[in-house]
């Protein structure tokens, strides 16, 4: 988090749906012009904890502090945070140029800088030539595009990221995400991002930050996050193999597990279950006697399915059971 | 070159159906009553005569004070029903729409058990009689039967709008009012619009209303009753026709954008995630619509009990027991020609055939329409003819193309059947085209590459969805036939005579109490349907 004092402070923020909880006492900070991320498996509450950050769900207790206001009780029309959602929401019978005018409209803002403004993201986002189009005229990468623009045309405090990627293609995915990440940059925009890819979440985010059973787990940077996950549930969320090693459990990497020379004593011993190339590397899935699924990469050819090989590794981060 | 053809063969039988059984009679009726009246000269010499102008003025304002009335009292309960989740909504909005399933002739006795002479309200509130007889009175039977239909299309408004969409100008700091302009007053606008239109054309049409609460006179009769009056009481079947006609020729437009507009609200580009969403009850807003949706269910509880009150309680010298006694008596049977049980037998007969009719109809046309629209759009729009034609024009033109071939005996209860069945066609196709709509090819697709042959595939991958639609359809046909007294007034010698044309038969010779223990018999059936479509969990659409 940049030093300043930070865009959003969210104090023990709990919300439960008929009495289960969704998530609980979820407290941390996002600072200015940082792109946090809130990486977890669906249904762990994600979406839930964006929408009380947005104002659109009630939480059961706890405070959300933008630039040090409490808005936690203020309507979503009146908090300047703009939540984005997987359907990019536009409105149907406006134009391009409308959709992203919107909120500066709102705002009353003079209308030659309404057209400055959107002229802008227009050109920020490579929308030129769409201006006149209307939404269902445009493909799922260019609707999420005005959506961004839109957004960011309302000149918000924050802006929630609802796994805005989640239903387009993987080529253009990564494209959109890199593209959406140097916008976001470049307009210094404060904004908190929800995916439940890990690749999409450790790639974007400044800092990220693991939900999972409704408990927030250690905000820190994603090289940090990802070289120490600390418990047994994060490291199989972040692709860790568990296994048991002489100091206690142990988080592999798939790419630090190998089988072991013949003759050497592997660590464990585990039945090969299927492997399948995926390029250059072979991926192997098997299971370990204690019953853990296991998966490996390794370059050659894997064991035919059935067969029992010894594994070792040699890199490997120590976990605590959660 | 099979697959060009596919799903388009076997409707001949249904199109061949409606032009033998609605064009064609009605096309020869109309060219034969112009021919007998001379041409458009004699069209407008009928038209402009004062008694079928009147008739006309009538509809139109019986027909835009009743719209007008019905979309200012349906839509904020439609709103309320359609936006908000709570305990107990779905039967709420069942029941709010039990008067548009009840027979227009018991709306017609719930409004004078309300207010007429004997009225329950107008005995303890002496000015309310007002609403006992005249224009008022039609309104008012009008509107207990057409607010129904503004809400429940209020309401199909009301869920189709995204809320994502409206989450999203919350966000970006449009307040709720504004989210209301952009989001979801349009859809819930054209659904009123569209209810309100329906209920123009009904009330401009209505035939009981006239001719049972406004005395023995003729100054409120709409076109129908006068269409109606004209042939069966003048016996000038060329000017009842020719009347028809402008009816028909004036309803066109009306029809043509309700069905514009239903059609819009059924493909709303805005729907992303529909549903209700959970009622803040603190909210001065849908307080105030809560209430409004209490009156008229108030209003709509009151009336079925004046009717089944009345059963109980009859208003001149009988009492409860000698009213049903007499129901049930010789002389009732010696005066309709039929007795009470024989017409609660017709009744029935009549309604479970029309509804396995319109049901097998809608089925057939609604299958290919949804399967393939680009090739079904005459059909669509053939299946929606009967909106245009009312009951009595139908009747008229079924009983003159098809009396000359089946005689007029008991063979008619053919035309009683068709007629039913063709007027609730439109209605039945709009209800079966939601479930038959969210048909995917896809399980129909895997069905025949496991190896079913496309019926197979049909009655496994389609029937199993749609079977709720289906047994709701059959339901809402069933129910209609079952009220349904103006078409089956026209056709019926006294042997088919079903409960609702014996209980207009008995108002004329005014055994009231009688009538009005044949309109609680007639109003319990008509709630037992209701209830068999409620506790189902289905859902008419309109």
């Amino acid at each position: 988090m940049s030093s300043s004092s930070p865009v959003l402070e969210v104090r023990g923020l709990s919300a439960a749906w008929d009495g289960v909880p969704v998530f609980r006492d979820a407290t941390f900070e996002v600072g200015d012009g940082e792109f946090f991320v809130l990486l977890g498996p669906n249904g762990s509450g994600k979406t839930t904890l964006l929408r009380c950050l947005a104002g659109l769900e009630r939480p059961d207790r706890g405070t959300v502090l933008l630039d040090g206001v409490d808005v936690t009780k203020l309507p979503p029309h009146k908090r300047g945070i703009v939540l984005m959602f997987q359907d990019p929401a536009l409105f149907p019978h406006r134009t391009v140029e409308e959709n992203i005018a919107y909120a500066a409209l709102l705002q009353h803002r003079p209308a030659d800088e309404v057209a400055e403004e959107v002229g802008r993201w227009v050109e920020l986002l490579h929308l030129s030539g769409f201006e006149d189009r209307r939404p269902d005229r445009l493909s799922g990468g260019e609707l999420q595009r005005v959506a961004l623009a839109r957004t960011l045309a309302a000149r918000p405090r924050l802006v929630l990221l609802d796994e805005p990627f989640a239903s387009i293609d993987v080529e253009l995915r990564a494209e959109l995400r890199a593209e959406f990440r140097r916008v976001l940059r470049s307009s210094g925009t404060s904004a908190i991002h929800v995916t439940h890819d890990r690749e999409e979440g450790l790639f974007l985010g400044d800092r990220v930050a693991l939900l999972y059973d409704g408990i927030f787990h250690r905000p820190g940077r994603p090289s940090e996050v990802f070289g120490n996950p600390g418990t047994v549930r994060a490291a199989r969320f972040l692709g860790y193999n568990v296994l048991a090693g002489p100091r206690g459990l142990e988080g592999v990497l798939p790419a630090d597990l190998r089988t072991a020379p013949p003759g050497g004593d592997g660590r464990t011993v585990a039945t090969v279950l299927v492997s399948g190339s995926v390029g250059r590397e072979t991926h192997v899935v098997l299971r370990s006697e204690a019953g853990e699924r296991l998966e490996m990469r390794c370059s050659g050819e894997a064991p035919p399915p059935g067969v029992r090989v010894p594994l070792t590794w040699d890199r490997s981060v120590p976990l605590v059971p959660d | 070159m099979r697959l060009r053809w596919e799903g388009t063969g076997f409707l001949l039988p249904v199109i061949a159906f409606v032009a033998l059984f609605a064009l064609l009679p009605v096309a020869l009726l109309f060219s034969n009553a112009l021919a007998g009246v001379g041409g458009a000269g004699g069209f407008v010499s009928v038209v402009s005569a004062g008694r079928n102008l009147r008739s006309l003025d009538n509809s139109l304002e019986q027909g835009g004070i009743s719209a007008v009335l019905a979309v200012a009292l349906g839509y904020p309960a439609g709103v309320f029903v359609g936006r908000f989740s709570f305990r107990g909504r779905a039967l709420l909005r069942s029941f709010l729409l039990v008067p548009f399933l009840l027979p227009s002739l018991v709306v017609v006795f719930g409004v004078l058990d309300l207010f007429g002479p004997s009225g329950v309200v107008s005995g303890v509130l002496p000015s309310t009689a007002w609403f006992g007889s005249g224009i008022p009175a039609i309104i008012a039977a009008n509107l207990f039967f057409n607010v129904p239909i503004v809400l429940l299309l209020t309401a199909t408004g009301c869920e189709t709008a995204s809320v994502e969409l409206e989450e999203t100008v919350g966000t970006l700091g449009g307040s709720p009012f504004r989210a209301y302009r952009e989001v979801w007053a349009r859809p819930t606008w054209v659904g009123a619009a569209a209810g309100g239109l329906l209920t123009f054309l009904f009330s401009a049409l209505s035939f009981a209303p006239p001719l049972l609460l406004c005395g023995a006179s003729s100054r409120c009769y709409t076109l129908e009753a006068q269409v109606y009056v004209l042939d069966q009481t003048f016996l000038d079947p060329n000017a009842a026709a020719t009347l028809a006609l402008a009816m028909v020729l004036l309803l066109l437009l009306p029809t043509a954008v309700y069905l514009g507009l239903v059609s819009r609200l059924r493909a709303n580009p805005g729907r992303r995630t529909p549903g209700p969403r959970p009622i803040d009850w603190r909210s001065p807003t849908a307080g105030a619509l809560a209430v409004e949706t209490l009156l008229v269910l108030g209003s709509e509880l009151a009336l079925l009990a004046a009717v089944l009150y009345r059963t109980v309680a009859p208003s001149d010298q009988y009492t409860a027991g000698a009213a049903w006694s007499a129901l049930f008596s010789a002389n009732t049977t010696s005066h309709l020609g039929v007795s009470a049980v024989g017409a609660v037998g017709n009744t029935l007969f009549f309604a479970v055939v029309a509804a396995l009719l319109a049901l097998l109809l809608s089925v057939v046309s609604g299958y290919a329409i949804v399967r393939r629209p680009d090739r079904a759009v005459v059909l669509g729009l053939l299946l929606f003819v009967p909106l245009l034609l009312s009951p009595v024009v139908l009747a008229f033109a079924l009983s003159s193309f098809w009396r000359p071939v089946i005689g007029t005996g008991t063979n008619v209860w053919v035309l009683v059947v068709v007629s039913q069945a063709i007027l609730a066609l439109p209605f039945a196709l709009q209800s079966l085209e939601i479930p038959l709509a969210g048909l995917s090819s896809a399980g129909r697709d895997t069905a025949r590459t496991l190896g079913a042959t496309s019926l197979g595939a049909f009655l496994d991958a389609d029937l199993p969805r749609v079977k709720d639609g289906l047994v709701t359809v059959g339901l809402f046909a069933f129910a209609f036939g079952l009220g349904e007294f103006t078409a089956t007034n026209f056709l019926v010698p006294p042997s088919l005579t079903t409960l609702p044309v014996a209980l207009y038969a008995l108002t004329e010779v005014r055994l009231f109490p009688v009538a009005d223990a044949a309109a609680g018999l007639l109003l319990l059936v008509s709630l037992a349907v209701f209830l068999v479509i409620t506790l189902g969990g289905r859902r008419v659409e309109l």
